[in-house]
C-alpha cells in the first residue's frame, strides 16, 4: 500500500466513521474536528483491521496518542509498517 | 439506599429559619459524613481493599463492589443524620447492566450516588485525582478512566479502553456526566461526546438518567451539607437508547441529539 493509498483510506475512515467534514491533511485533529483520545483508540482499531492487518502493541498505541494531524497518522502507519518489516 | 420514601407536605427546598442550631446541625451532619469517610474507610474497609489488591485475581471487580458498599453505607449515614433529605430512586436503575449511563451533574454527591447504585461501575475521573494519595490508588485499582490521555495517562486510557468492551459485556456499567462539570443553574450544558463514542464503539445501550436536588444538599462552593431544608433528591431513567448497531448504527451526533432531547424534554 502506497502513502497515497494510506492517506485515502484514512480520509475515508475519518469522513465516514468520525463525521469529519472536508478534512485537511494538516488540520489539528483535536481543535478542528473534536477528535479526542477515545476517537484515537477507535481509529487505531480500524487501522489494525483495514490497513495493517495485524495488532498493534501497547507501546505502538501509546506513540499514536501524540498524533495531531492526518499527515502524522500517515507517517505513523508508514513507520509501523517499516519497523515491522525489518 | 432509600427508595420511594414517604413524601412530605412541605415544598422541596423550603429553607427553615437559619440560626445557631441550624448551623450546628449542618456541621454535625457534615462531620458525621466525614467521620464515616475517614474512619469507616480506615477501620472497616481499608483491610478489605488491601486484601483485594494483594490476593484477588481480578482486584478491579472487588474494588468496585467495595466502593458500592462503602457509598451505600455513606448514604444511609446521610439519610439517618439528615432525615429531611428524602431519596427517591427509580427501582429500575439498580437493574441496569452492560450499559453506558449518562446523567446530569449537580453536585459532588452525584458520582457517589451512582457508585452506590451499581455494584459494577466505572467512570471517568479528572486526572488530578489519580495523583492523590490512597484515593488515586483506589480509583486506579477500580478501573476508572482518566479524563486525559496526556503523558502517563495514555497507557492507563489504552489499557482501560482495551478491556471496556468485555467489561460492559460482562454486566458492568460505565457512568459518565457528559457535561463534565457541575451545573450551577440546573440547565444542561455542553455535552462531552466521550460517553457516546464509547457506547458506539462497544455497541452498548445507553441510559439517560436525571438527578434532582443533590445540589440543594451539597451546594457547589459550600463546605457544609445543607441538611436543614426539606429536600427530595430523586434520580430517574428518562431515556433508554438501544440502537441497532448491526443494521443501522447511529453516528455520535445522532446519539448526542437523542441524549440532549431527553434532557431537554425533562428540564425542570
Amino acid at each position: 500500500m502506497t502513502k497515497v493509498d494510506i492517506q485515502d483510506k484514512i480520509l475515508a475512515i475519518l469522513t465516514e466513521d468520525f463525521e469529519f467534514e472536508k478534512p485537511g491533511l494538516d488540520d489539528n485533529l483535536r481543535d478542528d474536528h473534536g477528535f479526542d483520545s477515545i476517537d484515537a483508540i477507535e481509529l487505531l482499531g480500524k487501522i489494525e483491521l483495514t490497513i495493517l492487518g495485524f495488532s498493534l502493541t501497547r507501546e505502538e498505541k501509546e506513540k499514536a496518542m501524540g498524533i495531531r494531524t492526518i499527515n502524522d497518522i500517515v507517517a505513523y502507519i508508514e513507520d509501523i509498517k517499516h519497523s515491522r518489516s525489518k | 439506599m432509600c427508595s420511594n420514601m414517604a413524601t412530605e407536605k412541605q415544598d422541596p427546598g423550603h429553607i427553615a429559619p437559619q440560626g445557631f442550631t441550624d448551623r450546628a446541625l449542618d456541621s454535625a451532619v457534615t462531620l458525621t459524613c466525614w467521620v464515616w469517610f475517614i474512619f469507616g474507610f480506615l477501620f472497616f474497609f481499608s483491610w478489605a481493599y488491601l486484601a483485594a489488591a494483594v490476593l484477588a485475581k481480578n482486584p478491579e471487580i472487588h474494588f468496585q463492589r467495595l466502593n458500592y458498599h462503602f457509598f451505600r453505607i455513606f448514604f444511609r449515614v446521610v439519610s439517618t443524620t439528615a432525615p429531611r433529605q428524602k431519596f427517591h430512586i427509580d427501582d429500575k436503575i439498580a437493574a441496569i447492566r452492560s450499559s453506558v449511563v449518562v446523567c446530569n451533574h449537580l453536585s459532588y454527591l452525584d458520582p457517589l450516588l451512582l457508585i452506590a447504585l451499581f455494584p459494577r461501575q466505572k467512570t471517568i475521573v479528572k486526572p488530578r485525582f489519580f495523583g492523590t494519595p490512597i484515593f488515586g490508588w483506589m480509583i486506579k485499582k477500580s478501573g476508572y478512566l482518566p479524563a486525559s490521555s496526556e503523558g502517563h495517562f495514555s497507557r492507563m486510557m489504552i489499557e482501560q479502553m482495551e478491556t471496556m468492551g468485555s467489561y460492559l459485556k460482562a454486566g458492568g456499567n460505565l457512568f459518565i456526566f457528559p457535561e463534565g462539570t457541575r451545573s450551577r443553574d440546573g440547565k444542561i450544558g455542553n455535552l462531552n461526546r466521550g460517553a457516546l463514542k464509547i457506547a458506539r464503539m462497544c455497541k452498548t445501550p445507553l441510559y439517560v438518567l436525571q438527578l434532582h436536588n443533590t445540589d440543594k444538599l451539597f451546594t457547589p462552593g459550600k463546605f457544609l451539607f445543607n441538611s436543614r431544608i426539606h429536600n427530595d433528591i430523586s434520580i430517574k431513567i428518562i431515556d433508554h437508547i438501544n440502537p441497532d448497531y448491526r443494521y443501522n448504527p447511529p453516528s455520535t451526533t445522532q446519539l448526542e441529539q437523542q441524549v440532549r432531547q431527553a434532557f431537554s424534554a425533562n428540564q425542570m
